[in-house]
């Protein structure tokens, strides 16, 4: 099994679907989950393998794919959520028009991530990149309206990015005089760390537009909130993390930890910058997301403040925070995915994500909060969920480096994360049921399998996080880390142990003891929900509900806080732009006259300088 | 580790919790200048709600009073105390932050199903009032932490044996003072009791409970006040390998902690808040930056 075939696969099976759906609508549905599950199975077949195979030549560049662990990390978290998300859209698109499209998109970009994955050179890589943005464009602005406005922001934002990684790019070409990953990185190791400096910044650029760092995460709200949520579970889950296989392919593959620990002294070294952004980029997002009342919006915001703990974990730079880092995108590709589904699947069935209008869904769709429940538990990082392990490991490294500021900021985010978590959970699900939602269904079958799939994942890599942690700490190992003393039930360690067997079976126990006392009391009396205790007053008997403005008090310490300014600084320069523009507009004044003049200006400007100093 | 540790130290830990509860009740009457109930009142209460009848809303409604309880048992288990601390190699102090989550989540999602808006205002409040202490919490658990360099809890008590406490080191005082003014807000009581104001909101979380979800409550408090304290007698007062030094240990501090804010009126939301944000949090901040300057 060989890279081009997969490769070959995936595109070729995108554009097999598009023509599929012409002829028949259950064809197209029917080979696109196909197609994803085949790539899935070809994935899992590559575990172990590495290697680099040339696949054509190019102007005279040798183009080449490349497969080792961590390749095949992201490439398996590309292809598991793609399937998934594929057999989530059956029943969500039904019915939606431009579906043949809306297919062809979602298993192109599933490809072109892939593609980006085992690309071996940069060029490759490149090109991959574009079609996965360009793709992204098109499938966030599915939807129309403001969904237009919202791809257009990411597609300026993503171009923007391609500029700095060209630039990057070609500059590395003219340093090496090759496009390949593994000769630039064999060879890096001499240059200057100014220079070095350059490149790692350009890409961070590109890399931080696509990851949402913040201050470049501007796109990521609205294109989150406005595409389709099978998409929007691929977006989150998978695409943003393209940036951080990006951050660890230019940290670590290209430039290597060795060389990139010499880079500037103290708090002005690449690392220490990147992980400050982080946390920054986990500090403010959060607050910002418990302000929202759009559910897909709370989970966008909310995304942007996760892939804070993954960048804070990988640019810390050590064995522990590298393991939290990556094993966070592991985590929050499944738990995001997992929370947009759910959201999507009421959004299905009730029509609405309006956090202010929903409540007491629970009773008419028990499984969905079942999964919601659990994948904010994995975001909150709940004991026995993965959240839990990947963010303890975060937290040790910054506690025992010496990083007790960067430590309380992470800390104190997973409290903002709670209280939105819980916003989310209690608006839509807990509370009365209102008269509307009175004959909402259960999701269908189709909707529940993948959200119960990530559900299990969430939870079995709660409990047994060895798993995953053993591939990962592979992967560090490569790059000259030091090795972690993996366990199936955690970290063995001297200062501080984690231990997820001995919690699971202690709650298990303490619970199964509780649920005892409880059953052994006189039982009680199950009542409707309008049966309350109001304190002696009237009980309304429309709505009977807390829910707007949920957490109002808060509100009115930090909103004076919360000035977004990035946002101010990229409205400012827009308008800017356009003004210089407009001004500049006015040297087309129409007559032929002044276009004569303009040239013989120019003439007159080159002879000079020609005469004058002579540097031709 | 043996395995009695397993059932000693939770039982232990309940009965120095109620009695503690006992007590604080007739503190309180008597700064009140009442005479104040028998100390056995909370088990006699236990027992009577153990024995009425009463209602429920769903599943949810009942799985989580029943994680809230489980839940500060197993934090029980990560406190050392008189030599026992069961889960020692499992995850250490930045374990506890967290498993400190389970029993206001359980509750709160308990109280969520129980769709009764007193219930949402008291969780919002509850919510809210968590975020303000967390601030310095976190502050001061960092410090302690960051000063022994170690994330476990046994550790930091064995580094304070022979007296070197950590509340007499000059760079963990200030921390240890701000963790005794929130010690009220970690434990919902006065002046920090908004969550569960009965005058405004109908004892907010608890306004559907009764008969035994109200003593599973009752409970989990009981074995709250005996962490939170325990935890401030593990960190800055040197833990104890004997249970009754333990225990005087928590006494001590707990009666204090009882006699100032017993007199104390209830704080709005937001006062609250603010005054977390502000001066347990500085005299934690200032504890950390000494920790890193020395």
């Amino acid at each position: 099994m060989n890279l081009e075939m997969l490769l070959a696969v995936a595109f070729g099976g995108a554009f097999l679907t598009y023509i599929a759906g012409k002829l028949s609508s259950w064809l197209r549905d029917t080979l696109s989950v196909l197609l994803t599950l085949v790539i899935v199975t070809m994935v899992a077949l590559l575990y172990g393998k590495a290697g680099e195979y040339s696949y054509m030549s190019f102007l005279g560049f040798n183009l080449s794919l490349r497969t080792d662990t961590l390749s095949w990390l992201f490439a398996i978290a590309v292809s598991v959520l793609g399937s998934l998300s594929a057999i989530f859209s059956l029943s969500y698109m039904k019915g939606k028009e431009r579906l043949d499209f809306y297919y062809f998109m979602m298993l192109l970009i599933n490809a072109s991530m892939l593609g980006i994955v085992f690309a071996g050179d940069l060029i490759s890589f490149y090109v991959f990149w574009e079609i996965m943005s360009w793709g992204t464009f098109l499938l966030i602005s599915y939807n129309r309206g403001p969904a237009l406005a919202a791809g257009l922001k990411y597609i300026i934002m993503s171009i923007a990015g391609s500029a700095a990684y060209l630039l990057g790019m070609f500059s590395l070409y003219a340093s090496y005089s090759t496009f390949n990953i593994a000769d630039i990185a064999a060879r890096i190791s001499t240059a200057s760390s100014g220079y070095l400096l350059s490149i790692l910044i350009l890409f961070s650029i590109t890399f931080g537009i696509k990851n949402a760092l913040v201050p470049l995460h501007i796109w990521l709200p609205d294109a989150h909130s406005e595409a389709p949520s099978p998409f929007s579970a691929v977006l989150s889950g998978i695409l943003i993390k393209m940036g951080t296989y990006g951050f660890v392919l230019s940290m670590y593959v290209l430039v290597g930890l060795k060389t990139l620990s010499h880079l500037g002294h103290g708090i002005l070294s690449f690392h220490f910058i990147l992980a400050i952004l982080s946390a920054i980029t986990i500090l403010i997002p959060t607050f910002i997301a418990l302000m929202q009342d759009d559910a897909k919006r709370v989970l966008a915001w909310s995304s942007i403040a996760q892939v804070g703990y993954i960048i804070l974990g990988i640019a810390i730079g050590t064995s522990l925070g590298f393991a939290g880092g990556m094993f966070h995108f592991l985590n929050h590709a499944s738990f995001k995915a997992l929370l947009f589904m759910a959201v999507g699947a009421v959004e299905y069935r009730t029509g609405t994500r309006d956090l202010n209008s929903l409540g007491g869904i629970i009773k008419r769709m028990p499984l969905t909060f079942a999964v919601a429940l659990i994948g904010a538990l994995g975001l909150i990082g709940f004991p026995l969920t993965n959240g839990f392990v990947s963010k303890w490991l975060i937290y040790k490294t910054l506690v025992l480096g010496k990083d007790p500021f960067l430590a309380f900021v992470a800390l104190f985010g997973t409290w903002g994360t709670i209280l939105y978590a819980y916003k989310i959970l209690h608006n839509i699900f807990m509370g009365q049921l209102p008269e509307d939602y009175k004959d909402v269904r259960e999701a269908p079958f189709s909707m529940q399998l993948p959200m119960v799939i990530l559900s299990i994942i969430v939870i079995l890599f709660g409990i047994l996080p060895g798993i995953p942690l053993k591939i990962i700490n592979s992967i560090g190992v490569s790059f000259g880390f030091k090795s972690l003393a993996v366990n199936i039930w955690g970290i063995a360690s001297d200062t501080g142990a984690l231990n997820t067997i001995n919690i699971f079976s202690a709650v298990l126990v303490s619970w199964v003891i509780v649920w005892l006392i409880f059953k052994a009391a006189p039982s009680s009396l199950r009542v409707e929900q309008d049966n309350n205790y109001a304190a002696g007053s009237y009980i309304p008997k429309e709505r009977y509900q807390y829910t707007a403005n949920f957490y109002a008090p808060i509100y009115r310490i930090i909103k004076p806080c919360l000035v977004d300014v990035v946002e101010i600084f990229y409205m400012v320069a827009a308008r800017a732009i356009r003004e210089l523009c407009d001004w500049t507009r006015r040297i087309y004044t129409g007559e032929l006259g002044s276009y004569v003049m303009y040239i013989m200006f120019f003439l007159v400007v080159l002879i000079t300088i020609k005469l004058g100093f002579n540097i031709w | 580790m043996k395995f009695a540790e397993f059932i000693v130290s939770p039982i232990l830990a309940f009965i120095i919790g109620v009695f503690l509860m006992g007590l604080s009740r007739r503190i309180m009457a008597r700064i009140h200048r009442r005479y104040g109930p028998p100390l056995m009142q909370p088990v006699i209460d236990m027992i009577k709600l153990f024995s009425q009848k009463t209602i429920s809303h769903g599943p949810i409604f009942d799985a989580g009073v029943i994680l809230s309880l489980a839940g500060t048992i197993v934090l029980v288990l990560f406190i050392p105390f008189g030599g026992m601390c069961p889960l020692r190699t499992s995850g250490g102090l930045l374990v506890i932050l967290y498993i400190m989550l389970f029993a206001p989540l359980g509750l709160a999602l308990s109280g969520g199903e129980g769709a009764n808006p007193n219930i949402s205002i008291g969780i919002s409040r509850k919510f809210i009032l968590s975020l303000g202490y967390e601030v310095p919490f976190i502050l001061i658990m960092l410090s302690v932490m960051t000063y022994y360099h170690t994330i476990s809890a046994v550790d930091v008590v064995k580094a304070q044996s022979a007296f070197h406490w950590a509340i007499f080191s000059v760079p963990l005082f200030l921390p240890g003072l701000a963790y005794i003014l929130i010690i009220p807000a970690m434990l919902g009581i006065r002046p920090f009791d908004l969550a569960s104001a009965p005058q405004e909101i109908s004892s907010g979380p608890m306004a559907e409970y009764g008969g035994k979800y109200l003593a599973l409550a009752e409970i989990e408090h009981a074995f709250a006040i005996f962490i939170t304290i325990g935890l401030f007698v593990d960190m800055f007062l040197g833990g104890s390998s004997n249970v009754f030094y333990f225990f005087l240990k928590v006494l001590v501090v707990f009666v204090i902690g009882l006699l100032i804010n017993a007199v104390f009126p209830r704080f709005r939301t937001e006062q609250a808040v603010k005054f977390l944000w502000k001066w347990p949090s500085v005299m934690a901040l200032a504890g950390l930056i000494i920790v890193l300057a020395i």
